[in-house]
């Protein structure tokens, strides 16, 4: 899945310096366009474009644990409420302002992740699940009876990070959000902390015999996980306007762990890749077909259990099988004029 | 002789008392008896009843980690199922009592009720193993305890949109399963269908325990817990036993669904408290340990009643989730001991 | 002919360890697979008792074909395989393992024949019988896997490495316990890195290295063989 195979074009070889590929790169000035493209430059879309990023950002720094040490943080949603919360309070309480209070809201969530690796080092990844899942309903808990901090499940009001009615400068910044989020964790792999991570995850023992630390990784790795999901917890505080405990619910994170392993894991984009067209398949079935609430869902859990059975690589794997050999093909093509086998 | 195998016999039990187990089940039979004394009986009451429900749920997801080593996740809308069924076989039953009080099915209806949740249970457990967790089985062996983990993650949101989109998300409840004044024991009233609860978990508890010690096919379930290659060398099929534990599990879920629909009125995501009052048990008592996690579940279902009696209810989710930190930071083996293979990293 | 190996090919998902294997166990015979560490002796035995499933070849056993059938149904085509891992219910005591290993026996008298036949053959497992099996000492519990195995009196019994991690004093003893059996009639398959002594207990022989069988004969022929001296012996 690494893509830093030396490419023999230059096109290649700079966008892997910044941790894209050609169709990463497409794709993202397609998101960028797209608002200004009809029929998408309608105020709902434009709310389903950012819910759809929304969940592939978080989806891509929740593959960086389930994905690369293997294990999934079943209370993800919980801490990216956290964020929310934290960088709500702030500005409530002391007046922050919303660009830093998301990133104190990075840093509480941080905590909370350092906590649960730290409880959880020497334990079999099944229990780190466990307890984040744990945390998650206690922190659910929390966010409903303090109601004099949180206003509890009549939700909390929280002021917006742009003045405009249009949600399209939200848009913007959340693009600019996932690709961060992505350049960071695909940057982190690359250095020695993700050949580690990467140990940890397929064989624990061996790693330790190669003089890897696991503990040290398997922290780190949750923590920065963690952080990147209360950064993006405070920016949904602050676009919503709203926070109620319910963005906590344990089925916010399925659907985050959902759309990551359909979307390959341990890939980082295959999540955001699927994120998109998931989003609007799901509403549009929503909103189409709503005398049969729940099929969206009933679709999604099928479609879970069947990638997981049938095609566990998920859709990153199936796009680098079929379409990155005939585009390295394409492109050997143009710059070596002359049609040669990949090797 | 018999006098020295008498003093032997002591010296075990004075030595389980002093364990780590023996403690903290004197411990939770004195604070029981403390705040029964302190606020009444009725504490000791809903311990019981609420103990021996999530004792049929917990042994469930025990029985699932133990022998199948699947980290079940949707448990709890198994629960649901039973709670659902026993909804659409009991109303109308409920309305022909109506009319006819006198009729037979005032003692069988609640039974037939129960049976038929445990029916559809089975059937449920039958289709998770053969339609899913067999074929991700037959197709790879590998990461078996994070892929079936996302496997029950997707069976739950099934579960849960198929109630949703078929029987509606509206909460679906009885109002009582038995008809007739409360019992009166030592000053504190039960009502019947809590005592009817009870005692089913009671004689649903006896009946399995007994099974798994005693009966071939129940010795035959312990050992593919303990050892699946040793059991197919005895001779064991596996696919067989697996099924039936997987159904055996689903069905004390359902059970339990059932006999508390009175309580708890049927809607798609009611699973998630009983999950989670399982998994508390579960990792309390040490994973895949069945019998440990009957005990484990009074002790559980203890702290819910004091939480809710002395701080409030709506922090049953905080007060657990603290005291597991505890336990998973000094013994996350569990408090009876874990019988799933490893549970420290390898 | 009780067993019949033909060109066997078998190993582990795309990792292939054994290549074109052949062998036979005649009934009443005492036959022995010698071979370096990673020759591949463990992966026969246990795509044998049908706990791998082969890639190719054939396996005949009483003339019925085997290759591929699950575990559970070679034992009841009665081959009864005793792992070097042991694979014991650790939890269960000695008599609860001996007891499962009678799972496939349904008639109650036969059951408790073949426990006293056991206790009879070991008989430190009778003073241990309510010992639970993962608290029992390296050699016991060999001797339970073996007693295990032969509970549901197997035509044929193949023995995994029964010396392995063994006091000296021990390893007699279970070799000793092994002639006992044969001497009975049962036809034994036996996997060893002890080869001096296998090969100087043992009818016949077959040697394996990566994966294929070098050499078989006379256990006494293979034993003054210059290349087995060689690679075993060091002579």
């Amino acid at each position: 899945m690494n893509h830093t195979t030396p490419s023999a074009n230059p096109i290649d070889r700079l966008l892997d310096s910044l941790c894209l590929t050609p169709a990463g790169l497409l794709s993202l000035v397609a998101l960028a366009v797209l608002p200004l493209v009809p029929p998408f430059n309608h105020e709902y879309l434009i709310r389903w474009l950012i819910s759809a990023a929304f969940i592939a950002s978080l989806s891509i720094a929740f593959d960086f644990t389930a994905g690369l040490i293997n294990i999934v943080n079943f209370g993800y949603c919980a801490i990216m409420g956290v964020g929310g919360y934290t960088s709500a309070i702030l500005a409530e309480r002391i007046g922050l302002t919303p660009w830093i209070g998301m990133l104190a809201g990075g840093l509480v969530a941080a905590l909370l992740g350092l906590i649960i690796g730290m409880i959880t080092l020497r334990l079999r990844g099944i229990f780190a699940a466990c307890l984040a899942w744990f945390f998650g309903l206690a922190a659910m808990g929390l966010a409903t009876k303090m109601v004099w901090l949180t206003r509890g499940p009549l939700g909390m009001r929280v002021n917006r990070l742009f003045d405009t009615a249009s949600n399209v400068p939200y848009y913007y910044l959340l693009l600019g959000m996932m690709v961060v989020t992505y350049v960071i964790c695909k940057w982190v792999t690359r250095t020695r902390m993700g050949v580690a991570f990467k140990a940890i995850g397929q064989n624990m023992e061996a790693a330790r015999t190669s003089g890897i630390n696991p503990v040290f990784y398997r922290v780190s790795n949750f923590v920065l996980s963690c952080a990147l999901a209360g950064w993006l917890g405070g920016f949904y505080a602050h676009y919503y306007g709203i926070l109620t405990p319910d963005i906590m619910l344990t089925s916010k994170t399925v659907e985050v762990l959902a759309v990551a392993y359909i979307g390959g894991r341990g890939s980082l984009w295959g999540g955001a890749a699927v994120a998109f067209p998931f989003i609007f398949a799901m509403e549009l079935v929503r909103s189409s077909l709503s005398n049969l609430p729940g099929l969206n869902l009933l679709l999604y859990g099928l479609l879970l259990i069947l990638v997981m059975i049938y095609y566990p690589g998920g859709f990153a794997a199936f796009f680098d099988a079929t379409f990155r050999k005939y585009k390295n093909r394409v492109m050997n093509y143009f710059f070596n004029g002359a049609y040669e086998s990949p090797r | 002789m018999a006098e020295q195998v008498g003093n032997r016999g002591w010296e075990r039990v004075f030595k389980w008392c002093r364990s780590l187990a023996g403690v903290t089940v004197i411990a939770t039979v004195l604070i029981a008896l403390l705040a029964t004394a302190d606020r009444g009986g009725y504490i000791l009451v809903n311990t019981i009843v609420t103990g021996g429900m999530t004792a049929l749920v917990a042994m469930g997801l025990a029985l699932t980690l133990g022998v199948l080593n699947i980290p079940m996740f949707a448990h709890g809308e198994y629960f649901m199922i039973g709670s659902l069924v026993a909804y659409y076989v009991f109303t109308p039953i409920s309305s022909f009592l109506n009319t006819h009080p006198d009729s037979a099915l005032a003692l069988w209806g609640p039974l037939i009720t129960v049976l038929a949740a445990m029916i559809v249970g089975a059937l449920a457990g039958v289709v998770s193993e053969v339609f899913v967790f067999r074929q991700l089985r037959k197709r790879s062996r590998e990461n078996w305890v994070m892929n079936s983990f996302l496997l029950t993650v997707g069976l739950s949101v099934v579960m849960i949109n198929a109630h949703q989109l078929f029987f509606g998300a509206d909460f679906k409840g009885i109002t009582h399963y038995w008809s007739g004044p409360p019992i009166n024991l030592m000053d504190v009233f039960i009502s019947r269908d809590r005592a009817y609860a009870f005692i089913l978990s009671v004689v649903v508890v006896g009946v399995f325990w007994f099974f798994m010690t005693y009966t071939r096919t129940g010795r035959a379930i312990r050992a593919v817990a303990q050892d699946e290659t040793g059991a197919l060398m005895v001779g064991i099929g596996l696919n067989g036993i697996l099924m039936l534990t997987m159904s055996l599990s689903c069905v004390l879920a359902a059970i339990a669904g059932a006999g508390l629909l009175f309580m708890y009125p049927s809607y798609p995501s009611m699973g998630l408290e009983p999950l989670y009052m399982a998994w508390f048990v579960v990792i309390l008592a040490g994973l895949g340990n069945v019998l440990g996690a009957v005990m484990g579940a009074f002790m559980v279902a203890l702290l819910k009643v004091l939480t809710v009696e002395y701080i409030g209810s709506g922090w049953d989710f905080v007060v657990p989730s603290a005291l597991i930190i505890v336990i998973l930071i000094f013994k996350p083996s569990g408090i009876f001991g874990s019988e799933v293979r490893g549970v420290l990293d390898k | 002919m009780l067993l019949e190996v033909k060109k066997l090919n078998a190993g582990y998902g795309f990792l292939q360890i054994l290549r074109d294997v052949s062998l036979t166990v005649d009934n009443g015979e005492y036959v022995c697979l010698v071979g370096p560490n990673g020759a591949g002796k463990s992966t026969t035995l246990k795509t044998i008792a049908g706990l791998l499933t082969p890639m190719s070849g054939e396996i005949l056993f009483d003339g019925e074909s085997i290759a591929g059938l699950p575990g559970n149904k070679v034992t009841r085509k009665g081959i009864s395989f005793v792992s070097e891992e042991m694979n014991l219910f650790v939890n269960m005591t000695v008599q609860e393992n001996l007891a499962m290993g009678a799972y496939t026996i349904k008639d109650k008298k036969l059951q408790k024949d073949r426990l006293d036949f056991v206790f009879d053959l070991f008989p430190r497992l009778v003073e241990r019988r309510h010992q639970l099996a993962g608290t029992m000492s390296g050699g016991e519990r060999k001797m339970l896997a073996i007693g295990r195995g032969l509970m549901p009196n197997p035509k044929l019994l193949l023995v995994d490495e029964p010396s392995f991690g063994l006091a000296p004093l021990l390893t007699e003893s279970v070799f000793q316990s092994l002639d006992t059996l044969v001497r009975q009639g049962v036809t034994i398959m036996l996997v060893e890195q002890n080869v001096t002594k296998t090969l100087a207990v043992t009818h016949r022989g077959y040697v394996l290295e990566n994966g294929r069988i070098e050499l078989s004969g006379k256990s006494s022929d293979l034993a003054c063989d210059a290349h087995v001296r060689k690679v075993f012996l060091g002579v």
